[in-house]
């Protein structure tokens, strides 16, 4: 699924003093298939961006196309744009309301129009793929599990509607480093199978580094890069610029070639800096 | 839901705003008195020019306090409709059965729209021209009589400042929870009276969560530091009465002269014609 951003804006309270623009002229299109990293500091508009995507805030200036369809236009069928993009919130457990995780798992699946059996169907399997036990917890009340457990049972919330795009805003914010790693490789199965566009805001720039495929830089509401990671990161004045600072294996990587160590590689994870220091030392 | 009209501090630099929050209660006060003393439209007049300057002066588009009306509305034009119809005046225009409207009737119910108006409007610019913060502490310093009968002022004061402080955040948090279950397909503005409020239910079970989480938090976070609410605490903000707060005790003061003059009628003797006596009854 397509998604094409063409210069967007959006002002928080208009006319009045607590005016705010969030949003000034972005435009980018993200292609099926591909892993958007958004980056950018605290208040540059990556949520207000993001939250265009599925319509939870409404097109005020400029337009955005998912697919082919218009979602700027006021006729835009929501139910069936948020059923294809699925959105997760930042500490999306605190979501988590009903008596049951089962139960709270098909609530997305009910209110898009799938009926009983075919919602406990899909919860079933969305909790499988969450990694957790779907007997043991289905009939457990979400607010008895642990919060890595709740985060997954939020997380499986959204993706048991399958939709085709997925939006993620800091998604391992708050999560061990265990708990990270396996929110992101189920990001990874999830591309494998039935969503094969996801975009996510987050602040570590190693998970960007090592998932992403294309980043997004924001900046005040402007959109200050549109490239891929490799070629951010290489550019020293423009992680400067954005004072987002490099992932670690980067880092590392800049410190050994300003002692005079050359690296055939843009170590954009730790495997790949170790592979490229194989390479140079043991032939 | 940003709309939420408690605490509605609208920021601004004005002479208004710069006034010593006590000093503002106590003229809010005197105000609402002044309201209810108000007997003919001349007086009434002198009320509305009251209102009319005190929003000029404190910097605050008319249209905002326009706005604060909206929510009497209602009550405003049931009163209204209701005196007109079963007021016992002397000039009846129009009468069948109990009801009947006079023409005192008409003055009455004019006047008792104006004063409910007025009323709002005047309070208003207290909570338009005064932080939260200043409105629990300005309250505080004026229950220091009920401190000497053993009432716990302080107490009271903090539990009023937090909760008002939970207003916006708690509002904020409705606002992300009922993003979220949007996102999940859930719709809000659809369906009948049942179905929107079970609709609701997805957002108030996590909201209520989240506010005893917050609680709890907050707890903590005051016991941690060592809070407790010991009879000789210090303060960040110690309010002062300056020059302005005495220029405006000496203009309400005024005000509240005027209105009174104009209520006793001294003028009784000059009305300028009998065909404004509407006027001055």
């Amino acid at each position: 699924m397509r998604i094409k951003v063409e210069d967007l804006s959006y002002v928080y309270s208009p006319k009045t003093p607590f005016e705010k623009v969030a949003l000034d002229g972005v435009s980018f299109t993200v292609k099926e298939g591909d892993t958007v990293g958004i980056i950018g500091s605290t208040g540059s508009g990556k949520s207000t961006l993001c939250q265009h995507f599925n319509a939870l805030i409404r097109v005020t200036h400029g337009k955005i196309y998912v697919g082919d369809v218009d979602i700027s236009s006021k006729k835009t069928d929501l139910t069936a744009l948020r059923k294809q993009v699925g959105m997760l919130f930042q500490f999306p457990e605190y979501q988590l309301f009903d008596d049951t995780v089962a139960k709270d798992v098909q609530f997305g699946p009910l209110n898009f129009g799938f009926d009983r059996e075919e919602a406990a169907r899909l919860a079933a399997e969305a909790i499988k793929m969450v990694g957790m036990d779907y007997d043991e917890v289905k009939d457990k009340s979400p607010f008895e599990l642990s919060g890595g457990e709740k985060r997954r049972a939020a997380i499986a919330g959204v993706i048991a509607s399958k939709p085709s795009v997925l939006v993620l805003d800091e998604p391992t914010a708050g999560l061990d480093p265990i708990g990270k790693r396996e929110i992101l490789e189920l990001v990874k199965e999830l591309k494998k199978s039935f969503c094969k566009t996801v975009i996510m805001i987050s602040h570590n720039m190693d998970e960007i580094a090592a998932n992403c495929n294309r980043v997004i830089v924001l900046h005040d509401g402007k959109l200050l890069y549109d490239t891929t990671p490799e070629e951010l990161f290489a550019d020293p004045e423009a992680v400067a610029r954005t004072d987002l600072g490099y992932p670690h294996s980067v880092h590392i990587k800049r410190l050994l070639e300003a002692k005079g160590v050359k690296l055939d590689t843009a170590a954009l994870d730790a495997d790949s800096l170790l592979e490229a220091l194989k390479r140079r030392y043991c032939v | 839901m940003r709309d939420i009209t408690l605490g509605q501090y609208y920021p601004a630099d004005s002479f208004t705003h710069k006034l010593d929050p006590r000093v503002k209660l106590v003229l809010v006060i005197a105000f609402i008195v002044m309201v209810f003393l108000v007997k003919n439209l001349i007086a009434y007049a002198a009320v509305i020019l009251c209102v009319v300057l005190g929003t000029l002066i404190s910097r605050i588009p008319i249209s905002k306090v326009l706005k604060s009306i909206k929510t009497i509305i209602f009550l405003v034009l049931f009163t209204a409709v209701l005196n007109l119809l079963f007021y016992k005046g002397d000039t009846v225009l129009w009468s069948w059965w109990r009801i009947s409207v006079s023409l005192e009737g008409i003055l009455f119910s004019i006047k008792m729209a104006l004063r409910l108006i007025l009323l709002v409007m005047g309070t208003t610019l207290l909570t338009y021209t005064t932080t939260p913060t200043g409105l629990t502490d300005g309250m505080e310093s004026l229950m220091y009589p009920l401190k000497l009968i053993k009432v716990p002022t302080h107490d009271i004061a903090v539990i009023m400042s937090i909760a008002l402080r939970f207003i916006p955040i708690l509002s904020e948090e409705v606002d992300k929870i009922m993003m979220a279950q949007k996102a999940r397909g859930a719709s809000f503005d659809t369906g009948g009276i049942v179905k929107r409020a079970k609709a609701l239910l997805p957002v108030l079970i996590p909201l209520f969560v989240s506010a005893f989480r917050r609680a709890d938090e907050l707890a903590l976070a005051l016991d941690a530091r060592c809070y407790n609410a010991t009879p000789n605490r210090t303060r960040y903000q110690i309010m002062k009465p300056t020059y302005r707060d005495l220029i405006a005790v000496a203009g309400t003061a005024a005000f509240i002269v005027l209105v009174v003059a104009l209520n006793m009628n001294f003028w009784g003797a000059y009305v300028p014609s009998e065909s404004l006596w509407w006027l001055f009854s």
